[in-house]
């Protein structure tokens, strides 16, 4: 696999960063063992595997198999059995060393260079490598390795035989699309890599990967565009990824909570996603990937708010009905936000502006209604969010029987006793439908969230208060940046190239650069050349061997 | 904010200068314009417009002399260290002033016309928190907040405006220099009074990008800025009449409340007009307020520009709070304002001729 | 890029703990001020103001003054009725019934209160201290004045009115024969509520061209201005409870001062152009009548100074279209019987403007707003020779004036002679 082509030296980055850490992770790597500690292999097998044992202790999954190379010099295999395939194992490893393969003579091999030889002559595997290093030793055998180690040699083998099962690639559960490839990540990184290898078959791919988390040892893997992706960007990643600390690193959303700019604003600053082609999409910007093995959420920074009303169709369908639904979608992102709290600013503090007649009867369907409008819609608000919960939790079987008849029959029933009005119902379910029109799930959640203040703060101010909420609102957004990458960009501050991709979905010939904002060291994305008429696209198209870049 | 960032483009600092001048100034405006020349009100804005221009220029050419201070930091330079200081503060005290008087203006509106029983304290309160809470950022934030909101502060103008214009009757407006042009000369200095935000455009230059293009950005904000005050006042003046504009309080709000959006979506706009002019009124007053705390850390040498953001409130807030009714108010807005044109006009105006004069600073087209 | 992850997690925190007192107190302490639900205010549709009979005084309470000396005030005592939507009664939503029992009788829609009191602040006063919601005028749509109150004059009414924030500028005021408060009381069968009805009969009036544009805001406007008098609509409630425009209430200053036929909005909208046209008049023809219909206006004012006095111009063009003949005798087929109708309207309708400026001179009511011409266009004769309100309403009286009309029959309907 190309992935583990620079891993020495990604190993090396690992340990000094070990050092500067006091040994935290060095000792934890040594597992609870106590005493037996790290160090070198000194070619004694008894000693090695006694200390192997230690470290694991009662652990009755790591499998101790000893033999004798060729027949002759003593070893043993340890490897923990369900993290492989037993068959690659037998057919690969020991089979090559047990019988002598025709044409060597492996008599005059002398101990220490026994294994070497053995690497490189008699076994049938490629992932072979040497390790002199204990530590080393025990962390590729949590991985899933399998360390062949002889009497004599002061180095052991580290035979790369991981094979974790997975399940198939399968449709993104989160982000279905209509028009557009159906693939999406799954757990392992390495499937997942491959996922985006092949469809961005460009030499300027790199992945580079870190090992993070004490105790889960995480594979987390940087993926970015050479020649493309500033480097200041790769630089800050690498600090802000360098510098975690933490025991265990389950999903790359333990990642993002240590890696974005402000942890106290509700706006997402991080866009995760499953599928691999709005990764590619991004990388082509000039953005950043982080991959986390196990996680099928791939991290994309920086990250700017428009990201989160933009979805894959938008680019795959023809722009101008992709340009008018995206209109549909920031309609509904406001509408989420604002609708209940204007509405209770409305009918508490000016119902002058509503129509007469729509006035006398809105106080007609809230005569019978205890309780003030903001007290109300909070009620059935905060009702709603416990359906939503629910409906989510749910075993699926379940779930849309459930929100059925807590659409229908709740509001219904609510409207009858005089609960509520039914037009606060009306606004309620509209809000609620609004803020599942959001393709982003994180930036629907702060939009919800922040609409709790918003309808206690209209419940005091009216229409001033919504007023002065939104401005707080904005400013925090104003001020937040994304690894440096102020927000609201291309809007503020703005830029033209960008502007094209905001609230309409300019047409691809037309966005002929990057986005200014990500700093792409190349800006050039649709040749120039490239224009409107039909005739002359299509002909470029099929003499162009550069990739139509899609974004997202 | 350190003191190297160049971020800030030109048409930023246009935003920030256009942003800054509309304010809640725009609200009694034609009854300003009215009182000195009835139907001559479109014209004497007009002048006013010019009149704020030149006091800008002033502080335009001055920057792109030093383009990396402040009018606190070279005036010094320019007329002595004591008396720059002295003017330095009698320039702080002024925009503390201008900031209590804004808030305290637009608490009045708001009091006045929406939320009737709400305390004034509350909404200036507010309001300055609002200001002092955002003036925490850096220059760099300060003008993405202004940019970002200078949509929302033309086009619904420019929508009551449009919306309006069906009940314009041009002979309203004529004869154009007003039947009784007397009081002309005291409506210019009271209109041109309220572009005096503006100002902010002295510690703008040294956050900018390309000092050189200050003066333009001058004449572009007052372009738009002052064309909006212009098409406002002929706007209301048209639909209302000069006689009818003299009964009114904030006559643009009246405006806003005699629009309705076609097909009776909104059947007034005037609470949503106050709703949206909030943001034009937090401009104004975030620009001020910034002018203020941050001068005060240049005056005093400080490094931490953030230091006075809070401490500056509660003053600000009981000068607001002295005025004892909306009528002293208003003279007092009236006031504060004339004496405010000597520190922003003719203090900027003298120091260009010193510094002319005396040769300091680059050449004005020197980068 | 630099290292803000943590400074930027302190900031945050204590600006949190900073702004989380004082938002707190706020929502605690103070609490909502101005929220009233909608249902907790009495929605003022309607107002009638009528003049109170002297022997009424005893039915005034003394809500707002009782020691000698703060008032009451010398004026006369006037009755103010309310018309107030009941919230409930007028049911949610096009075609369902529900919301009470109330449906579409417009007596249950609707509460009419009416009190008495010194002023308009006077009474509502008066009337609020026995109501238990608000009154809230944000939905004020009609404003009902009795002739016998306009004539009186309305400076307080409208200064009340102008004041009053929550009031709109697009609602209706106008002049009742008769008692104000019966339109108040009125239940028109086709809206659900009566005031809405008032409103609707007018601002259909504009669409079809039987009215002007007359809104209390407008109504302010040409009120105010030095060369111009405003004007209402002047109303009556028929037997069929409908409401008939029954002319213009011709206004000096505050003051009414006459009214006009119904015909004669017809000849103010003529002469300030205004479009459509609604009105139908009968023509004189060869000794039969046809009617016709003006369909579009088109009107210049002009004016020169002759004499020392301001000398007006009156150029208007019509189209119209021939609605209706009494019997078979002409041939419309015939161009010349075309022209004739045409020369005949001319003359009726010289002689109809004619008699609409003689009668507002009479009056002293400048509704036209000649004199806003003479100050707009010639602001130096205007400042020598008028300079008031006062003065051009005796100027106006002297004024002369020549009238040119040009006819266009344009359509002569379906039928072919």
């Amino acid at each position: 696999m190309p992935l583990f082509g620079n891993r020495t030296h990604l190993q090396s980055r690992r340990s000094r960063r070990k050092k500067r850490t006091a040994g935290d992770a060095g000792t934890s790597t040594g597992g609870d063992g106590g005493g037996s500690g790290g160090g070198p292999l000194d070619g004694r097998l008894d000693e090695l595997l006694a200390k192997v044992t230690h470290v694991f202790g009662t652990d009755t999954t790591l499998t101790v198999r000893k033999f004798r190379i060729f027949g002759t010099y003593p070893a043993a295999m340890l490897y923990f059995p369900n993290m492989l395939d037993q068959n690659t194992l037998n057919e690969t490893i020991l089979k090559p060393s047990m019988s002598v393969p025709t044409g060597l003579d492996p008599s005059e091999w002398s101990a220490p260079e026994l294994l070497d030889r053995l690497a490189s002559e008699a076994l049938w595997h490629s992932d072979c490598r040497r390790t002199e290093d204990f530590n080393d030793l025990i962390e590729a055998l949590l991985h899933g390795d399998t360390v062949l180690a002889a009497e004599g040699s002061e180095a052991a083998l580290v035979v790369g035989t991981r094979q974790i099962d997975k399940r198939g690639i399968d449709q993104p559960g989160t982000e279905q699309v209509i028009r557009g490839p159906r693939e999406g990540f799954v757990e392992p990184l390495g499937p997942n890599i491959a996922l985006i290898r092949y469809r961005l078959q460009a030499a300027e791919l790199r992945t580079r990967q870190l090992t993070i988390g004490r105790k889960t040892r995480s594979k987390v893997v940087v993926c970015y565009m050479e020649g493309l992706t500033d480097p200041d960007l790769l630089a800050e990643v690498d600090r802000r990824l360098g510098g975690i600390d933490i025991d265990a690193v389950l999903d790359s959303g333990y990642l993002e909570q240590f890696i974005e700019d402000n942890q106290w604003s509700p706006f997402p600053q991080v866009q995760y996603t499953e599928r691999p082609d709005k990764v590619v999409a991004n990388l082509l910007e000039g953005r950043v990937a982080i991959l986390v093995d196990g996680s099928p959420l791939a991290l994309i920074v920086p990250t700017v708010f428009n990201q989160f009303y933009q979805a894959v169709e938008d680019y795959t369908e023809r722009f101008m009905q992709m340009s008018a639904i995206r209109m549909a979608r920031l309609v509904a992102l406001v509408f989420s936000l604002v609708f209940p709290a204007i509405y209770v600013s409305v009918i508490s503090f000016n119902p002058e502006l509503i129509p007469t007649e729509f006035a006398v009867a809105v106080a007609g369907g809230r005569a019978g209604v205890p309780w003030p409008a903001v007290v109300e819609v909070l009620i059935i608000e905060i009702s709603m969010e416990v359906l939503r919960e629910a409906t989510i939790r749910l075993p699926q079987q379940v779930g849309g029987a459930l929100s059925i008849v807590g659409v229908l029959v709740i509001g219904q029933a609510a409207v009858a006793a005089g609960f509520a009005s039914p037009i606060t119902v009306v606004i309620i379910a509209l809000t609620t439908i609004g803020s599942f029109a959001t393709p982003a799930y994180n930036a629907a959640l702060a939009l919800r969230l922040l609409r709790f203040p918003l309808i206690i703060i209209a419940g005091i101010f009216g229409l001033y208060g919504v007023m002065i909420g939104l401005i707080l609102i904005a400013n925090h957004l104003l001020s937040l940046k994304s690894f440096g990458v102020p927000y609201l960009s291309p809007l503020v501050p703005a830029d033209a190239e960008g502007m094209k991709d905001v609230l309409i979905r300019g047409p691809l010939w037309w966005m002929k650069r990057r986005p200014a904002f990500l700093k792409p060291k190349n800006p050039v994305r649709v040749g120039s050349e490239m224009t409107e008429p039909p005739e002359t696209k299509s002909r470029k198209q099929e003499g162009a061997h550069s990739p139509s870049t899609e974004k997202e | 904010m350190t003191k190297a960032t160049r971020d800030i483009s030109a048409l930023q600092a246009a935003a920030v200068l256009v942003s800054t001048i509309i304010g809640v100034g725009v609200l009694p405006l034609p009854l300003f314009a009215v009182r000195a020349a009835d139907t001559g009100g479109p014209l004497v804005t007009l002048l006013a417009c010019i009149c704020a221009l030149v006091g800008l220029m002033f502080v335009a050419l001055l920057g792109m002399r030093f383009p990396d201070e402040s009018i606190i930091q070279y005036s010094e330079r320019l007329i002595g260290k004591w008396p720059a200081r002295a003017v330095g503060l009698c320039v702080i005290v002024f925009f503390a002033l201008l900031t209590s008087l804004t808030a305290r203006e637009f608490g009045e509106v708001v009091v006045t016309s929406v939320l009737k029983q709400t305390p004034v304290e509350v909404t200036v309160i507010v309001m300055l928190m609002l200001a002092a809470i955002s003036a925490r950022n850096t220059m760099t934030t300060f003008a993405y907040i202004h940019f970002f909101y200078v949509p929302l502060l033309l086009v619904p103008g420019l929508l009551i405006v449009a919306l309006s214009l069906k009940n314009a009757e041009p002979l309203n407006l004529q004869p154009i220099w007003g039947n009784r042009p007397g009081g002309m000369f005291d409506g210019i200095v009271t209109i041109a009074a309220l572009f005096q935000g503006s100002f902010v455009l002295t510690i703008v230059i040294p956050a900018m990008r390309k000092p050189a293009k200050a003066l333009v950005v001058s004449l572009y904000s007052i372009l738009i800025a002052g064309g909006l005050y212009v098409v406002i006042v002929i706007a209301v003046v048209s639909v209302f009449g000069a006689e009818e504009t003299r009964e009114l309080l904030w006559p643009t709000l009246e405006l806003a409340k005699a629009t309705s959006l076609p097909a009776n979506v909104l059947e007034r706009l005037d609470g949503a007009f106050l709703a949206v002019w909030v943001t034009a009124v937090f401009t104004t007053l975030l620009s001020s307020y910034y002018l203020t705390s941050q001068s005060l850390t240049q005056l005093l040498r400080l490094q931490e520009p953030r230091i006075f953001t809070f401490f500056l409130v509660p003053f600000v807030f009981v000068i607001a709070m002295v005025p004892a009714n909306i009528v002293k108010m208003y003279e007092a807005v009236v006031n504060v304002g004339r004496i405010g044109l000597m520190l922003t006009i003719a203090y900027p105006g003298l120091l260009l001729l010193i510094a002319v004069l005396r040769k300091k600073g680059g050449s004005a087209l020197g980068r | 890029m630099d290292d803000n992850g943590p400074r930027s997690l302190k900031r945050a925190a204590r600006l949190a703990a900073r702004l989380c007192p004082p938002l707190l107190a706020a929502a605690l302490l103070c609490g909502c001020w101005d929220r009233t639900e909608i249902e907790d205010r009495a929605i003022v549709l309607g107002v009638s103001i009528d003049k109170a009979r002297p022997e009424e005084e005893g039915e005034e309470d003394p809500v707002t003054h009782y020691v000698k000396g703060l008032g009451p005030p010398a004026s006369d005592l006037i009755r103010v009725g309310v018309q107030i939507a009941l919230p409930g009664r007028i049911p949610l939503g096009p075609g369902e019934s529900g919301g009470g029992s109330g449906g579409n009788d417009p007596q249950k829609t609707v509460w009419v209160l009416d009190v008495v009191g010194h002023s308009v602040n006077d009474a509502l006063m008066n009337l609020q201290q026995e109501l238990s919601a608000k009154l809230f005028f944000g939905h004020l749509r009609v404003i009902v004045i009795s002739e016998e109150m306009a004539r009186f004059g309305l400076e307080n009414v409208n200064d009340y009115f102008h004041r009053n924030p929550e009031v709109r500028r697009m609602a209706w005021m106008m002049v009742a024969k008769g008692e104000a408060l019966a339109l108040m009381k009125a239940s028109p069968k086709l809206e659900r509520v009566p005031s809405l009805y008032l409103m609707t009969t007018l601002d259909e009036g504009i669409r079809m061209g039987k009215f002007p544009q007359d809104y209390i805001g407008i109504f302010w406007s040409r009120k105010s201005k030095l060369g111009q008098e405003g004007f209402l609509p002047y109303v009556e409630l028929r037997k069929n409870q409908t409401l008939q425009t029954q002319g213009l209430a011709l206004f000096q200053g505050s003051r009414m001062v006459g009214a006009t036929m119904p015909l004669d909005i017809a000849v103010y909208m003529a002469l300030k152009g205004n479009n459509p046209g609604g009105y139908s008049a009968f023509v004189k023809v060869r000794g039969t009548e046809v009617m016709t219909h003006v369909t579009h206006r088109e009107s210049k004012t002009s004016f020169e100074i002759r004499n020392g006095k301001p000398y007006f111009k009156f150029k208007a063009a019509f189209e119209l279209n021939l609605e209706e003949k009494i019997n078979n005798e002409l041939n419309i087929q015939d161009p010349s019987v075309i022209r004739d109708i045409e020369e005949s309207q001319k003359k009726g309708a010289v002689k109809l403007i004619e008699s609409f400026l003689e009668k507002t001179q009479a009056l002293g009511s400048d509704v036209l707003g000649l004199g806003e011409y003479v100050r707009a266009k010639a602001p130096g004769y205007w400042n020598r020779n008028v300079g008031t309100k006062e003065r051009w309403q005796r100027m106006y009286k002297e004024i002369e004036y020549e009238v040119h009309i040009d006819m266009k029959i344009r359509r002569i309907g379906m039928k072919a002679e």
